[in-house]
């Protein structure tokens, strides 16, 4: 039953004539991971285009930075990216801390990469989980939920909230790593190990899944690189750049790690398949950096010491990380006053929604969710 | 041919090679203990006892120690919290006559707790804030006009002294590096 | 065996001087309701139940527990909830054919049970055509289906009734010729006489009759499957595609017919697979309780239900592991792999029975050993992935 591409004729000249379809996929639509709106001409079950619609959760966050200052704004950029939101916290204070010139103490950035890891995890989990509840499968949603669950309670521990977080401060993180953290996280990590093989034997060696993934939406890399894709659909088409590791930031450069790109295990370089095994391999990847976190991260202060009333001098800054999602930039301008004069975020999902078009012909009904999930669009980042 | 025929047989075997490993991990979890907690009242203990100290749920404010600094209202970037505080003329005091909190409003950033001078305004474990109106989840600490907490050097009331003891206790645990909260713990 | 029940009745002046034919219809409504109220909607709704307490488990979660101990009224509670819940018809809809779906959906399903076994003496009618009339009303299923798909007027509800049809017809075929791989070697239709040609002992069940009947099983299971519309194969009511297929724009108490088919299909697939293959109600004669009638029927419809529904929660069990396929993947299924493989099937049962009329023990032996040791390894599977979890392990069913 392990099928490959099924040629699908579309009779175009004599015999039965048919009608091609419109299809309003969403706004309210079981899988479209938030809100999202589709458009979908369709020829019965093969699709001729599907259109994406965006702006349905616009929350105007880049606009209210401009009214509640440097500091207050941290909050609202959890909101940009709901499920991996400490790399949004870690990018507000990344390009503030640049351009006020302040340097955040060596055991702050450890705590910040050390949160940053977690969520990474946890959202990767979150991508894969869904992605399988899309194609059908319901059990190891719940598995990876289940991890994922474990993560927050380790988040919740270390920053008090489970989803919108707001660990991170200008000038390090907001508070140390609390007592006992390391054990529990070790211990979290070896126990997540045998969870993933089993992931692996329930899923990942499954025909079935692979069936559905193989080959479906193929994004080769001249396509991703020019549809400016980012981080592991961007990884997955076989280009190896991740920002961690050719344009460091933070403590990465001290750390050891492997970027993963996409080997076409199920078929083709850059199908979702691929896009699904980067994001698998990238958890263990993280968690590899988190064992040596653990063990490299110094004593001393967590946070710089910074003005309550902060003024950056006069001028624009720009910073870029890799979150979960990708290659994520922040851009901020300031007029010396206690807000910022405007704000800009760049992120991964709506480069990545922006493709679904173009991969869209010949698609069938089905292999719409799973390209909308094997990308990995978290509806609030599209729109922020 | 015979490479066709292979194939086919092997693609048969694969599928059902995969869907019997996938049913003996599926049937491991039969047994396996459930890891759901059965909230609300199923539990061992009260949810709320068993979140950690840093959780932020609803605020809460101790108006025996609180300043009438302002520090609260000025960092919270909602503006949920409204403070009234004036210097009565007559006794040269600061009074409150109003403080209220918006857990309506409130995102549980906790911005406002960290610059508090006394651990006054803090995060309660609590976290059910359901309610019917939006009236009533506007919290109303100030019932009548009171006077504002002075600091003092050494803390003699022996009513406030151990308020003041949890609020600073608060603020140190919050913000405080992790051995310091171990030796607490072990003493 | 109704109609000498009813006699027997009838000359106990129980129906007083009524017309002989108006006695029997009333008997067998009776009989008809009995069995419906009795049996059918049960099961039906004890499975959503069950179902729900079997996917919890394998998902780390409880389930649900709060309606009766253990949660076990939790089906009453919903079935009396979609009663009481406002039937929208879509204003676009043809109202006539959007009523009439459900019933016709229900009555495929309903009158599947004349014909089901459950001991030696309860069954509603031995039919001589008992397991064709089976299939022939179940297939009537996709009728009403396809019909509520077109009435909704409702693109993803059209959808779900087309693939509806298209997959039911097509699993028809491969389903239909393994099941005559069985009937091949009983050379009757009658669901009874199919069970009397087996006994309680394992190799004496067709699944172990020989190799090809083996493969038949796997082969029905899974076209049955496809026909009950059942993970991987619930593509018409794929709700991460197609919102819920063609049952969108249902709602109350129509949607609950819907809903009772759905999960009360699963028990005549289970029940056709064990006549057929996992030797029915065959019991062994153990003096003490089979002397009496009662108590050997009693005896034998316990292993029928047990057995079914062994099978039911088998079913459940797949959806909880396997991901749907895709359409395309649907027809490869069926037309490049199930259909050439029953047909082989076919053809080696009739060799086989031509060479051996009366079955051949060593085989039969063979193919047992086979089946069990299979079931052996798998469980050793499971401990394997049980030791490899480090999981904590708690046996009872209960939360």
């Amino acid at each position: 039953m392990s099928i490959a591409g099924f040629e699908v004729e579309v009779d175009r000249g004599g015999g039965l004539e048919t009608e091609e379809m419109t299809l309003n996929m969403g706004p309210q639509h079981p899988s479209t991971h938030g809100v999202l709106r589709f458009v979908v001409k369709a020829d019965g079950e093969v699709m001729r285009r599907a259109i994406p619609d965006v702006g349905y959760l616009h929350r105007s966050i880049e606009k209210i930075s401009e009214k509640v200052g440097w500091h207050g704004f941290m909050p609202y950029t959890d909101r940009v990216d709901y499920v991996a939101a400490m790399f949004c916290n870690q990018g507000w204070g990344m390009v503030t801390e640049k351009l006020a010139d302040i340097e955040v103490p060596k055991r702050g950035e450890y705590c910040r990469v050390i949160a940053a890891e977690l969520n990474r995890i946890s959202s990767h989990l979150l991508s894969i989980g869904t992605m399988i509840l899309d194609i059908g499968a319901i059990t190891p949603f719940f598995h990876a939920f289940r991890e994922r669950e474990k993560i927050n309670d380790l988040l919740e521990e270390l920053c008090g909230a489970r989803l919108t977080y707001n660990y991170m401060r200008i000038g390090g993180v907001a508070w140390d790593l609390p007592p006992g953290y390391e054990e529990s996280v070790l211990a979290f990590l070896s126990q997540l190990e045998p969870m993933l093989d089993e992931f692996n034997t329930l899923v990942s060696d499954n025909t079935l899944f692979r069936g559905r993934c193989a080959k479906v939406a193929t994004i080769s890399a001249e396509q991703a690189i020019s549809y400016n894709l980012v981080g592991p659909n961007l990884r997955a088409s076989g280009v190896r750049y991740d920002v961690r590791r050719d344009e460091p930031y933070s403590v990465y450069p001290e750390l050891e790690f492997d970027v993963p790109i996409g080997l076409g295990m199920a078929g083709e370089v850059g199908d979702s398949f691929d896009r699904y095994w980067v994001r698998f391999v990238e958890i263990k990847e993280s968690m590899k950096i988190l064992r040596q976190c653990f063990r490299q991260i110094p004593a001393g202060p967590v946070v710089a010491k910074v003005p309550r009333k902060l003024k950056p001098q006069e001028g624009d800054a720009q910073i870029r990380i890799e979150s979960a999602r990708g290659d994520m930039s922040w851009y901020a301008v300031s007029d010396g006053s206690e807000f910022p004069y405007r704000c800009k975020v760049r992120t991964g999902s709506f480069a990545a929604m922006s493709i679904i078009e173009e991969l869209s012909p010949g698609l069938m009904l089905a292999d719409l969710v799973t390209v909308i999930a094997s990308l990995d669009i978290v509806a609030p980042e599209v729109d922020r | 041919m015979a490479t066709v025929l292979n194939q086919y047989v092997r693609n048969v075997f694969d599928t059902a090679a995969a869907v019997f490993e996938g049913m003996a991990v599926t049937c491991s979890h039969f047994v396996r203990t459930p890891s759901t907690i059965q909230y609300p009242d199923r539990t061992d203990v009260r949810v709320q006892d068993t979140l950690p100290y840093r959780y932020r749920g609803i605020l809460e404010v101790d108006l025996e120690i609180c300043t009438g600094c302002l520090a609260c209202e000025r960092a919270c970037p909602i503006d949920c919290i409204v403070i009234d505080a004036k210097k009565d003329k007559a006794t040269k005091q600061m009074m409150l006559n109003r403080f209220d909190i918006d857990i309506a409003k409130c995102m549980y950033c906790g911005l406002c707790s960290e610059p508090c001078p006394t651990g006054s305004i803090h995060h309660t474990p609590e976290f059910e804030g359901a309610d019917y109106s939006l009236e009533s989840m506007l919290r109303r600490f100030v019932k009548e006009p009171v006077a504002a907490y002075k600091p003092k050097k050494v803390e003699d009331d022996p009513k406030i002294a151990p308020i003041l003891e949890r609020g600073m206790k608060y603020l140190d645990e919050f913000a405080a590096a992790g051995d310091e909260i171990e030796a607490e713990a072990e003493a | 065996m109704l109609q000498e029940f009813i006699d027997s009745l009838i000359a106990d002046g129980l129906f007083g001087g009524l017309p002989r034919d108006v006695a029997y219809l009333i008997g067998m409504l009776a009989a008809g309701a009995l069995v419906v109220f009795g049996f059918v909607l049960n099961v039906a709704g004890i499975t959503t139940f069950v179902e729900r307490r079997v996917w919890a488990r394998i998902q780390s979660r409880v389930g649900p527990n709060r309606v009766g101990p253990q949660g076990v009224l939790q089906w009453l509670a919903d079935g009396l909830k979609l009663l009481m819940k406002e039937e929208a018809i879509p204003f676009a809809a043809d109202a006539r054919l959007f009523k009439l779906a459900p019933f016709i959906v229900t009555i495929g399903f309903i009158t599947a049970f004349v014909a089901m076994p459950f001991s030696s003496a309860l069954i509603v009618a031995d039919l001589n055509l008992g397991i064709l009339y089976i299939t022939s009303m179940t297939s009537l299923v996709v009728v009403g289906i396809m019909v509520a798909g077109w009435a909704s007027n409702n693109k993803w509800s059209l959808i779900g009734g087309i693939r509806a049809a298209a997959q039911i017809v097509s699993y028809e075929i491969p389903a239909a010729l393994s099941i005559f791989t069985v009937i091949l070697i009983t050379g009757t239709l009658s669901m009874q006489s199919i069970i009397q040609q087996q006994s309680w002992l394992p190799w004496d069940w067709f699944i172990f009759h020989n190799p090809f009947t083996f493969i038949g099983f796997f082969v029905t299971f899974v076209a049955l499957l496809a026909e009950g519309n059942r993970t991987p194969f619930d593509l018409p009511e794929a709700e991460s595609e197609l919102v819920a297929g063609f049952v969108t724009e249902y709602s109350g108490a129509r949607y609950l017919f819907f809903f009772l088919v759905e999960w009360g299909n699963l028990y005549v697939i289970s029940a056709i697979l064990v006549t057929l293959f996992l030797g029915g109600w065959q019991v062994p004669m153990i003096p003490v309780i089979t002397d009496s009638a009662f108590g050997l029927n009693l005896l034998q419809a316990l292993t029928f239900v047990g057995k079914s529904y062994f099978g039911v929660i088998l079913i459940m069990w797949i959806r909880a592991t396997l991901p749907r396929i895709r359409v395309d993947q649907l027809m490869t299924t069926c037309w490049k792999y199930l259909l050439p493989i029953s047909f082989a099937n076919f053809m080696g049962t009739a060799l086989w029975v031509l060479i051996w009329p009366d079955g051949f023990l060593p085989a039969e032996l063979l193919m047992t050993a086979l089946g069990f040791g299979l079931v052996g390894y798998f469980f050793y599977r499971v401990a394997y992935h049980l030791r490899r979890s480090g999981a904590q392990i708690t046996l009872s069913p209960l939360s």
